[in-house]
């Protein structure tokens, strides 16, 4: 017992606290003290090679020499390493790796895009990330827009039509979807004639006197609509109008609605508070070479015509 | 436990256990705050719309609550009571310690409650407005003074090296904080302020601040800490003296260089960056002598593991410190940060050093403490067990499942197609987090459901040595009676 004691005391620094806290004072473990040095190592390499110190005015710019970039005026400068020049360096790469192709778009029609395999499978390519930066905002990430506010560019469906040129017209121009307020012109029953009469047009079953009298103001003077639905309700590309016949919906959630109370609602709702939405022009915010892929991609969502 | 009457006495442990009471206060409120914002992020309906609940209000309420509630009520009790058993002298002023917990409360609690109505100055880890700006430096000071002035009547001849780290930790926190919060209010019945600095000084400074929080608040604190009650439990003592001198020097000057590594790839010069860089990599071996010395020093009590699990939280602390502090300096280098940064896999950094290691090393520090501060037993060892599971089952949960949702964003947002484009939108990578964040926030409850267990285990044992007090009091007055 007293020898143990002893060895423990030749090993601690002698000191005790708080009755039993002690220290022993072994030395440094020697595989630290290298890690360490090596740390060290390490370090003096890297303020070698990148820039570290400064000195006045300036700093150590290192010996890594091995940047090359185009400055806006076409000089080729090559510069030390530094974030800002290997971000102008990058960016050439990117565009010398497009360059050939965006050529080719910049001269090709939307038709010679889609039949050349390549060059539509780098429209597509690009005119993704193009459509998630400035698109699906609005439209939503996978094109199915928002019912109610967004139109969904997944289907055969077309508000403003949908050749590439039409498409082409709406992106680059962009559109002012309106529809005026029914609720002053028309009243109540009239409007719920309507309804009856828009829900039967695809296919619901409905009151059939009631749709007839709804019809009469639908495609007669008292309502009007037809002058943008056209007769029968099948919609008129020219001023947006939404073909009424498909069972497809823009503006009022008729598919969301269990009823065909619910139905009527929801289409009574849109007839009285018309519409009007819009979308911006994008022939300012985007070259020419990029409304056109994008109108490619949404060509090619959803069955273009 | 003889003599703990007389202890009482030459102590001043009123005030550690109120500071104790208070850790696990703040640690529960604080701790639920971070579940709750974690799930928020796999399921965004739980923000109800509610302005004050949403993600972004709770996210600092949660930050202020564990760093500096729980976190900074615990160091208030420990670095109180080892300052007090290791200079073998009363506290020098109960009245400004006092003044020190109430100002420290009450800091935390309003600029939480501050933080929910919208008041913020938006510096991470310094979100507080002003006047608690002010009340904090105030209350700072004062903890400084009383630390210094309890060194100074010491009736040891030397300072034991806990003491180091607190003082470390004091100056530099008090150094930290002003610098970073100079600011003009724009009136003096305004909460709003701007910051002296502009630009890119500003943020350098921000991050200045918020590293060395981390470093010096989360660290080497806490690295005082473990230095008392790491030789306390094991029954042994600290491995390397020599080892503790040279890690404390290395440590608290490294840390000063390195908050720039927060700002890699930003507007701040290149060899800002590099410096911040390359003693990130210096940070490292002297981060792991702490390290060292704390599982050297238990090595030799091996056989403690299996009987006493105060021991396991303090392993696991100290293998947890060593994890964190080699994954940061390897996220501090420029090509390894280009990757990390902006991804979730800072947060699971920040919680394998924040609950693998601060969390970790307080329970331990804590469960050491807290039968000694109210002479009895822990109610029950079978609880210190459930706690230990859930919380090392918790903890690895969660930073699992930040490496999946950090890396593979990262990787994501860096994935090019055959042509050169861009592979992934954001909103595909915000979708793909969707699993490990569900993931991340089960982790969070398993860490939640250990400091409840705690929490009501330190209930029952307070109650326990209440009871057994009391009992005490009424056989000596029994005896006194007879004689």
């Amino acid at each position: 017992m007293s020898k143990e004691k002893k060895q423990q005391a030749v090993q601690t620094t002698g000191h005790a606290w708080d009755g039993d806290l002690q220290e022993f004072n072994n030395p440094l473990p020697t595989w630290w003290l290298w890690a360490f040095y090596g740390t060290v190592i390490f370090a003096i390499v890297y303020w070698v090679l990148f820039p570290a110190w400064p000195v006045g005015k300036s700093y150590t710019k290192g010996v890594l020499n091995d940047i090359t970039y185009t400055t806006p005026a076409g000089k080729q400068v090559t510069s030390h390493w530094n974030t800002r020049a290997l971000y102008l360096e990058e960016m050439e790469k990117a565009r010398a790796e497009h360059a050939a192709y965006m050529e080719q778009l910049q001269s090709a029609s939307l038709a010679e895009i889609a039949n050349n395999e390549e060059l539509s499978a780098f429209a597509y390519s690009m005119a993704k990330v193009l459509f998630a930066d400035d698109c699906a905002a609005c439209h939503q990430a996978g094109a199915n827009g928002v019912i109610g506010s967004y139109p969904n560019l997944l289907d055969d469906d077309w508000l403003w039509g949908g050749t590439y040129d039409q498409i082409h017209a709406s992106i680059a121009n962009g559109h002012n979807g309106f529809m005026p307020a029914f609720s002053k012109t028309l009243n109540s029953a009239q409007m719920d004639d309507v309804a009856e009469y828009v829900i039967s047009l695809s296919g619901s079953d409905v009151n059939p006197q009631k749709a007839e009298i709804g019809s009469n103001i639908f495609n007669g003077e008292t309502g009007g609509c037809y002058y943008c639905h056209d007769k029968g309700g099948v919609g008129r590309i020219s001023q947006g109008a939404a073909n009424l016949t498909d069972s497809i919906w823009t503006i009022a959630d008729v598919p969301g609605q269990a009823t065909l109370e619910g139905k009527k609602a929801v289409v009574k709702r849109v007839i009285a508070n018309g519409v009007n939405r819009k979308m911006p022009a994008w022939k300012n915010r985007l070259n020419d070479t990029e409304v056109k892929i994008l109108t490619f991609y949404v060509h090619e969502l959803g069955g273009g015509n | 436990m003889a003599n703990s009457t007389a202890q009482v006495e030459q102590y001043n442990y009123d005030i550690v256990r109120k500071f104790t009471i208070m850790a696990l206060v703040w640690g529960v409120l604080g701790m639920t705050a971070g579940l709750y914002i974690g799930s928020e992020l796999a399921w965004p309906l739980l923000n109800f719309d509610i302005p004050q609940i949403t993600f972004g209000r709770l996210r600092p309420v949660h930050t202020t609550l564990v760093i500096f509630g729980f976190g900074g009520s615990a160091l208030f009790a420990t670095s109180y009571y080892i300052v007090q058993r290791t200079c073998q002298t009363r506290l020098f002023s109960d009245g400004m310690a006092t003044f020190t917990f109430w100002g420290w409360q009450i800091s935390v609690g309003v600029a939480a409650i501050s933080y929910m109505m919208g008041y913020t100055q938006a510096r991470e880890y310094a979100e507080m407005v002003w006047p608690i700006d002010i009340l904090i430096a105030v209350t700072w000071v004062a903890y400084l003074v009383i630390y210094v002035m309890t060194l100074r009547k010491r009736s040891q001849p030397h300072i034991y090296v806990a003491n180091w780290f607190f003082i470390a930790f004091i100056l530099a926190t008090a150094i930290l904080h002003i610098f970073n919060n100079l600011a003009v209010p724009i009136s003096l019945f305004s909460l709003t302020s701007y910051s002296l600095q502009a630009g890119v000084q500003d943020a350098m400074t921000q991050w200045w601040y918020g590293h060395n929080a981390v470093g010096f608040f989360l660290t080497a604190a806490f690295l005082g800490m473990m230095y008392y009650f790491v030789p306390k439990q094991a029954g042994r003592p600290v491995y390397s003296y020599r080892l503790s001198i040279i890690h404390f020097w290395a440590l608290v000057f490294l840390y000063m260089w390195v908050g720039a590594h927060h700002l890699h790839w930003t507007a701040l010069p290149d060899w800002t960056s590099t410096l911040a860089a390359t003693f990130s990599i210096l940070l490292l071996m002297p981060s792991w002598g702490g390290m060292i010395n704390g599982i050297m020093t238990l090595s030799g009590a091996w056989d403690k593991l299996r009987t006493d699990p105060v021991i396991r939280f303090l392993i696991v602390a100290l293998s947890f410190y060593g994890m964190s502090t080699f994954e940061g300096p390897l996220m501090s280098l420029k090509s390894v940060n280009a990757l990390s940064h902006y991804t979730d896999w800072t947060i699971g950094h920040v919680h394998s050093g924040a609950l693998g290691w601060v969390a970790m090393i307080t329970f331990g520090s804590l469960y050491h403490l807290i039968p000694r501060l109210w002479e009895t037993r822990m109610y029950s060892n079978k609880l210190i067990y459930l706690h230990f599971w859930l919380a090392t089952i918790g903890i690895v949960i969660y930073i699992s499942a930040m490496w999946v949702a950090g890396i593979g964003q990262g990787l994501m947002l860096r994935a090019f197609d055959q042509y050169g484009n861009l592979a992934y939108t954001f909103i595909e990578t915000v979708n793909f987090l969707h699993e490990p964040y569900v993931a991340r926030a089960l982790g969070g409850l398993f860490f939640v459901l250990g400091i409840i267990v705690m929490t009501f285990n330190t209930f029952m044992t307070i109650r326990q040595g209440r009871r057994e007090q009391a009992l005490l009091e009424a056989k000596l007055a029994a005896k006194l009676a007879q004689a």
